[in-house]
């Protein structure tokens, strides 16, 4: 149900953001009325959270203005201010103090008032009207992921009546039960005169729940229709990003020479690159973990031989490497010399075994590793930290190219967050090592990323794999793979 | 030529030889006799245990842990060697079983924090006391004295090659493998990079744990080696005569620029952190402070040590983020994307 009313809930004129150089979003002009369930669709960076981030006054526009319910909102206006107002954001993972109790969350960013009889009465209201069945003293820590959504989302409730509901990936990480429940909560606020603008990335999920759906690519506003105008084939094609243009041809594929058992089987060849694609946070970046040792000792064949590897150290001297997604977290030691960044695994490994190190030790590599991926900026004696961030990644991934030659590469996202020169010589570097033999699996949450790299691909969704083959419409077959996979195993 | 940001990172890196200096000056002109070479061999010389536990701690503290148990582990390899030297008679005998203390004390703080990954403050905390109690415990609170260890024991802690005491070379060797280890050995490189993000070094294949174990290995050997030779210069093996080292220790690491939070850290600044504390304590002697006010001067001496290790962090930090923000707009055809879509949060 609809609520026609002449004043919209939320309206966003002309909105422009900025981030130094960069546009975020690009003269963003929508409405959204009372009672509506809005999907918010978009490829990563296509400015779904900045959006997010304006409306609830986490960042201030460049340029246009934002309207609650017709009246202006002013640039300082801060986060607490616009939750006043009867906003209320959820996160896939709720800000709530784990060790604090459910009420203790409730009352946390607060001004108390009233007796705490009063405000029991309060909150067990709340969290009636969510439906969430918990004890007030309970620590939030002990609640399943699902029911800490709800005790977030009743907080919002506190303030009085909840006007705008945001929901960023609520259902990314529950179970089909929860998403239903929440689905269900949704629909009631929605008929109660709440706005809810609701981004996934799980397609079902929004195709179900929402009745229209605004689609952004690029800081831009590129679709707003109504859910029913929408197939899961259109809508995936409303997704798919400019395809790179730079073309590659299929190399001379070599014999099967890895193959693995779980979460499905699994046969890699030689001299291939092969996609694994999924969800975000799926399970194919869990299989390259697994194959890298990170989980419990993993069990697959490399060529004839039966591997147990149980640690990286252990995966490394086989020859399979893993180029981790998080270059910051897991990759790059901050502080040392981008050349050290590059070499540090290889040190035993090459002129004195590690015994006499100094800044030439590598240099050879560390050179070619410049020419090779096109790396820019500072001297390699520079801290790593001196170099943009296409640069660093480009590091990372000469760490796990150039010293040694793999046998087994595994990329986790390894183009995320760059820009598009350096995609270009990523991509061209992946092609040359698999041409050479190494066999290449590259994990990924985006389509474009694996077609503009990959020979064929795995479509990867809980223990199911479903291959594949490149062709003219690769990006759009992986997605509608994805959606089957996803259908399917949503009506089991 | 330096660019003001290069000139800050130099200044806060190498702040303490220029405080070294203005120290010895300072101290040098209230009293010309403190600028003596006999003075300066005696500063040398009581460097030597301090410099002997501060390396190994060094490294320690540069992969993000610590050994606070370092004093307490010295009295008590003393007083067990000094133990084994009075009844067997045995020199070789009593410095094998010291020797064999020091590898057993620190195995025992490596297992507890690497391997079953403990708090490395609070465990070490606790030999602190462990080690302290024994030493007691075993001399029943006495002192070895002179007439208890073996006359070439005592003659080694007076020993000279040369123009140079046995106990000076030992300290300069000791720098040396530390240099060595540090800059022209793979494990350098292995230890700073634990330090500075531990979850990238174990992904790389280092091994963390195993490092980290062999550190406090190698801190808990040094420990009863220093407090050996400590016993041999002092001619006895008192039970306390560790007691304190831990925080003169770790002021001489902090106050040598390397890091509380791990990865940062060079031997030559150790060094200087090293001589830095020995002058202000030798000088304040010079000056007949009382002993007292030098308990408290080394208490602050400390605090003052972590602040300044803080601000250089900081610092060093903020001044390369500007240069490479510099670095950035310079390089002009690598624009990346905003920080948003670095996020792994990624939509179909």
């Amino acid at each position: 149900m609809v609520l026609q009313a002449d004043v919209p809930r939320l309206e966003f004129r002309d909105l422009t953001v900025d981030f130094g150089a960069t546009r975020a979003l690009d003269g963003i002009s929508v409405s959204f009325q009372p009672g509506e369930i809005v999907g918010l669709l978009g490829h990563n960076g296509a400015g779904k959270t900045t959006l997010f981030n304006v409306a609830a006054a986490v960042i201030s526009a460049s340029g246009g203005s934002y309207l609650m319910d017709g009246t202006e909102i002013p640039g300082h206006t801060n986060p607490a201010m616009i939750a006043g107002m009867g906003m209320t954001i959820i996160h896939q993972e709720p800000a709530l103090a784990p060790n604090l109790s459910v009420f203790d969350n409730l009352f946390l960013a607060r001004k108390v008032s009233g007796s705490r009889k009063d405000r029991v009465a309060l909150a067990t209201d709340a969290l009636e009207r969510v439906g969430a069945t918990v004890s007030l003293d309970q620590p939030v820590e002990t609640l399943s992921l699902g029911d800490r959504q709800l005790v977030d989302l009743a907080r919002g409730l506190l303030g009085g009546e909840l006007k705008v509901l945001l929901l960023d990936e609520p259902t990314a990480a529950l179970g089909l039960a929860e998403t239903k429940a929440l689905h269900d909560l949704i629909r009631a606020f929605a008929a109660a005169g709440t706005l809810v603008i609701y981004v996934s990335h799980r397609l079902p999920d929004i195709l179900e729940v929402c009745e229209r759906i605004v689609v952004l690519r690029a800081g831009r506003l590129v679709v707003d229709d109504a859910a029913s105008a929408f197939t899961p084939r259109k809508l995936a094609e409303a997704l798919v990003p400019d395809v790179m243009a730079d073309a590659f041809e299929h190399p001379q594929v070599g014999d099967e020479v890895l193959s693995v058992a779980a979460p499905a089987p699994i046969a890699f060849r030689e001299g291939e690159v092969v996609g694994l694609f999924g969800m975000a946070g799926g399970e194919q970046f869990t299989l390259l973990e697994r194959m890298f040792g990170l989980h419990d000792p993993f069990r697959f064949t490399l060529d004839g031989r039966e591997l147990t590897i149980s640690s990286p150290n252990a995966a490394i001297r086989h020859g399979v490497l893993l180029c981790p997604a998080d270059r910051e977290k897991d990759g790059l030691i901050g502080g040392l010399p981008a050349a050290v960044n590059v070499f540090l695994p290889w040190y035993g490994e090459r002129d004195s075994r590690g015994w006499w190190v100094d800044n030439n030790t590598g240099k050879a590599d560390y050179e070619l590793a410049r020419r090779e991926l096109n790396i820019l900026g500072p001297d390699g004696t520079e801290p790593i930290d001196q170099f943009s961030g296409g640069n660093r990644q480009k590091h990372l991934l000469a760490r796990w190219m150039i010293p040694r030659v793999p046998r087994v590469l595994l990329l986790a996202q390894p183009t995320q967050g760059v820009d598009v020169g350096a995609k270009v010589d990523i991509a061209r570097m992946v092609r040359k090592l698999a041409r050479t033999g190494t066999v290449v699996i590259i994990a990924s949450a985006e389509s474009d990323e694996i077609s503009s790299m990959c020979d064929r691909a795995y479509v990867m969704l809980g223990d199911r794999a479903q291959l594949v083959e490149r062709g003219p419409d690769f990006d759009e077959s992986l997605l509608s793979t994805l959606l089957q996979l996803a259908a399917h195993s949503t009506a089991a | 030529m330096f660019t003001t940001g290069k000139l800050k990172i130099f200044l806060a890196q190498n702040g303490i030889f220029i405080a070294l200096i203005l120290l010895v000056a300072l101290f040098g002109i209230m009293n010309p006799n403190f600028l003596s070479l006999g003075n300066a061999e005696n500063i040398l010389l009581q460097s030597v245990e301090l410099g002997l536990i501060a390396l190994p701690l060094a490294f320690l503290v540069m992969t993000g842990s610590v050994d606070l148990s370092v004093g307490s582990i010295a009295s008590a390899g003393a007083v067990t060697s000094g133990m084994v030297m009075a009844s067997t008679g045995s020199a070789v005998l009593g410095i094998a079983v010291g020797v064999g203390f020091g590898l057993m004390a620190g195995a025992i703080n490596g297992f507890l924090v690497s391997f079953l990954g403990l708090n490395p403050i609070v465990v070490t905390l606790g030999f602190l006391s462990v080690w302290g109690g024994f030493a007691l415990m075993l001399t029943g609170g006495k002192t070895v004295t002179r007439s208890d260890l073996p006359e070439d024991f005592r003659e080694f802690g007076s020993a000279t090659v040369g123009p140079l005491p046995v106990q000076i070379i030992a300290l300069i060797l000791a720098v040396a493998i530390a240099w060595y280890l540090l800059n022209r050995n793979s494990v350098g490189r292995r230890v700073l990079a634990i330090g500075g993000n531990g979850r990238a070094a174990f992904l790389m294949g280092i091994k963390v744990k195993q490092t980290r174990f062999w550190l406090f290995v190698a801190s808990g050997l040094f420990s009863s080696i220093a407090g050996m030779l400590l016993a041999a210069k002092v001619q006895s093996a008192s039970p306390t005569l560790g007691s304190g080292m831990e925080l003169h220790a770790l002021t001489v690491v902090l106050l040598g620029g390397v890091a509380f939070e791990g990865g940062v850290g060079r031997i030559s600044g150790v060094i200087a952190g090293l001589l830095f504390f020995r002058v202000l304590r030798n000088g304040l002697v010079f000056m007949q402070a009382s002993p007292f006010l030098q308990t408290i001067l080394v208490g602050l001496t400390l605090v003052v040590a972590v602040a300044l290790d803080s601000s250089i962090q900081r610092i060093v930090k903020n001044s390369w983020a500007q240069l490479g923000k510099k670095a950035i707009d310079e390089d002009k055809p690598d624009q990346d994307e905003p920080e948003d879509s670095s996020r792994v949060r990624l939509t179909v």
